[in-house]
């Protein structure tokens, strides 16, 4: 895929609208939105024990998907506000795309909130009885405001007329708008006292540079996608523009959590250390010197070296890895905060079940169940994109015959 | 505020419990069953406007888990949940810790919820489901808790349980003196709110058999668990945390050597 392809190419197979792989692609749409949903009905009818989550790890993979969904919010958005705002024009055929993704992502944080709640049904209480000092509801705002901004731009952009300036006021509030979302999502962990490892003025950067890292990823992942299955025809300097990018984010997002990290290690307190053991040692050790290898120094490897950027499919392979180590990464600050309480002495904290014996250092395994509500976020994610390549992106690409088949689902 | 002549009422036929229940507040977290008739554990000398505390002997604990058990069947606290443990220093419940100089000693700790006066739990609640009551004692309000969870991500003693399934009991029936939480929400210690509205100490106080347990009103100067914090201290735990416990321990003032 090193070659420029014309805008249109009536010869490709894509645009010939093969029905068979179409349908695929729905169904197999359909089954993941059919596990997720029997998923969470089950764990309706269950309640919270058939997941893998105890008194001691109060929050898993929900919130891990949560905070991760909330960053690849940051990439589409920030795309277009960012380069709006610097006046730069060559990542404008991402516009469209880079909405549908943003929005998507973030409508699919504000979803994947709903299974961790012992009481979805109640969860209106957060409208009618809001108490403001709490980070929840200071995130159940802004990513409110943040869907909002991605409907606006959604809108503005499919305009039959061009509204440049709009686009420009509207980039004007989206970026105060992403930095918000991102450091309040961080602060929802940020503010408590009780977890040393969460408990620093770095998570909020670091949330924003990580949100960078994967958002950008992924809008090049699925522009590469779209790319491959449909008409659509990108600009081919596009792949290697938002690598370049990604080279800095990376770069930025691996200095922040070098810095906290020194900073911890070095005051050699034991609160400060526990957690970092259990990254550098410990039971996270496989994810967090994985996370560094594969998702932080390979793909960086590439970003940063132009002839290797230049090769799409590697980039890609970069891309993928960079989302899987933010995701990773999001599971590596989650669990040594909840791993790690500050009173921990025997014979320790009960599980999640009738009969479970105390336990000092339960090991966290996520159930069938969650990797069920998981995979139907993925799908309803997945949906919502095609959807909406299909509806926006496809009609300016001048094929209303287009096929999205074969989309991979990317959520890990 | 207690009725002295409940045993004389109970005598007569008459019902002990009436018009008390007026006196009872609203205490929408744990709501108040009809009182029943209590003889001891009266609360120590109180103000016109309490503030509850309570102080943990570490040097009187004999580690017994009375308190840990009466607090289930007092609240009705399902199985695999418990609101007050008696954690140890040793390695197991039954030895002893060992210092660097070779020298064991049994020490406990019981531990249930704080009663902070700057609770954690409180300021991120995002419904006010948790919220601390004109006495100073932080309930939760089943009625708002959405089951987030995040209060048990704050805090930083880790006394929150969640009914993650529905509510098992060894009965199968309810049997505690307030009414079982629903599956999906956040429980915790109440300081037995609906014994406080009687005049009565929470049942962990009165059944320990070392009363190593001190009720009282920290508002009241001359309040027995005032008089013993001025002698002794009282020491706050994780009190760098700055969430300013009601819940005080006492430090042992001689080792139990072995």
């Amino acid at each position: 895929m090193t070659t420029i392809a014309p805008p249109t190419t009536p010869t490709s197979p894509a645009a010939t609208g093969r029905r068979g792989p179409r349908w695929a692609w729905y169904a197999v749409l359909a089954i993941g939105l059919a596990i997720g949903l029997f998923s969470f009905g089950y764990q309706l009818t269950a309640g919270l024990e058939v997941t893998g989550l105890t008194n001691t790890v109060t929050w898993g993979l929900y919130i891990v998907l949560f905070m991760f969904l909330v960053g690849v919010s940051a990439g589409g958005l920030i795309v277009v506000a960012g380069s709006e705002l610097v006046g730069s024009h060559r990542l404008d055929s991402l516009n469209l795309l880079a909405v549908i993704v943003s929005g998507t992502a973030v409508a699919a944080a504000a979803v994947s909130i709903i299974p961790d709640l012992g009481r979805p049904f109640m969860a209106w209480q957060m409208m009618v009885s809001p108490q403001v000092m709490s980070p929840l509801v200071w995130d159940m705002v802004v990513i409110s405001v943040y869907l909002a901004i991605a409907g606006i731009d959604l809108w503005i952009l499919t305009r039959p007329k061009p509204m440049a300036k709009w686009l420009r006021v509207m980039a004007m509030v989206t970026l105060p708008v992403a930095v918000l979302v991102h450091s309040i999502t961080a602060w929802i962990f940020g503010f408590l006292v009780a977890r040393p490892f969460w408990n620093t003025a770095i998570l909020a950067p670091l949330f924003i540079s990580s949100a960078l890292v994967s958002g950008t990823a992924f809008v090049l992942v699925v522009a590469w996608i779209v790319r491959r299955v449909t008409s659509w025809r990108p600009p081919h300097h596009v792949f290697a523009d938002l690598g370049k990018l990604l080279a800095w984010f990376v770069a930025v997002d691996f200095f922040l959590l070098v810095a906290e990290l020194v900073t911890a290690f070095t005051s050699q307190t034991d609160y400060h250390l526990a957690p970092l053991e259990m990254l550098f040692t410990g039971r996270q050790a496989p994810l967090f010197w994985g996370q560094l290898v594969f998702g932080v120094l390979l793909p960086f490897l590439v970003y940063a070296n132009p002839r290797l950027r230049s090769r799409t499919k590697l980039l890609v392979a970069a891309a993928v890895l960079s989302i899987l180590g933010v995701f990773a990464k999001r599971v590596n600050i989650l669990m040594p905060g909840m791993y790690e309480p500050q009173i921990n002495l025997p014979p320790g904290q009960s599980g999640n079940a009738t009969g479970q014996a105390f336990t000092l250092d339960l090991l966290y395994v996520p159930t069938w169940v969650e990797y069920g509500v998981v995979i139907g976020i993925g799908a309803f994610a997945a949906t919502l994109i095609t959807l909406g390549v299909r509806r926006w992106v496809l009609p300016q690409a001048g094929s209303d015959d287009a096929v999205v088949e074969e989309q991979e689902d990317r959520e890990p | 505020m207690r009725d002295d002549d409940v045993l004389g009422a109970l005598l007569a036929g008459d019902d002990p419990n009436e018009g008390r229940a007026a006196t009872v507040e609203r205490t929408s977290a744990i709501e108040a069953l009809p009182p029943a008739s209590r003889e001891w554990g009266e609360i120590d000398a109180r103000s016109d406007s309490p503030r509850w505390g309570m102080l943990v002997d570490t040097e009187r604990c004999i580690g017994c888990w009375s308190c840990a058990v009466i607090c289930r069947s007092e609240n009705d606290v399902a199985l695999g949940m418990w609101w007050n443990r008696i954690l140890t220093g040793g390695d197991d419940l039954d030895t002893p810790s060992v210092d660097e100089h070779g020298q064991m000693s049994m020490d406990w700790l019981p531990l249930a919820c704080q009663h902070c006066d700057d609770a954690p739990c409180e300021k991120v609640c995002p419904t006010a489901a948790t919220y601390t009551n004109d006495e100073g004692v932080v309930l939760v309000d089943v009625d708002k808790c959405i089951g987030c969870r995040y209060c048990m991500a704050a805090c930083p003693y880790g006394v929150r349980v969640f009914n993650w399934g529905e509510p098992e009991k060894a009965t199968g029936v309810e049997e505690g003196m307030v009414h079982a939480r629903p599956v999906g929400t956040v429980e915790k210690c109440s300081l037995c709110v609906h014994r406080l509205a009687e005049g009565q100490e929470p049942s962990c106080v009165v059944s320990c058999p070392a009363q190593a347990r001190i009720f009282g009103d920290l508002n009241a100067a001359d309040s027995h668990i005032n008089r013993l914090i001025q002698d002794r201290g009282g020491d706050q735990l994780l009190e760098t945390k700055g969430t300013e416990p009601k819940v005080r321990y006492l430090p042992p003032r001689r080792r139990r050597s072995l």
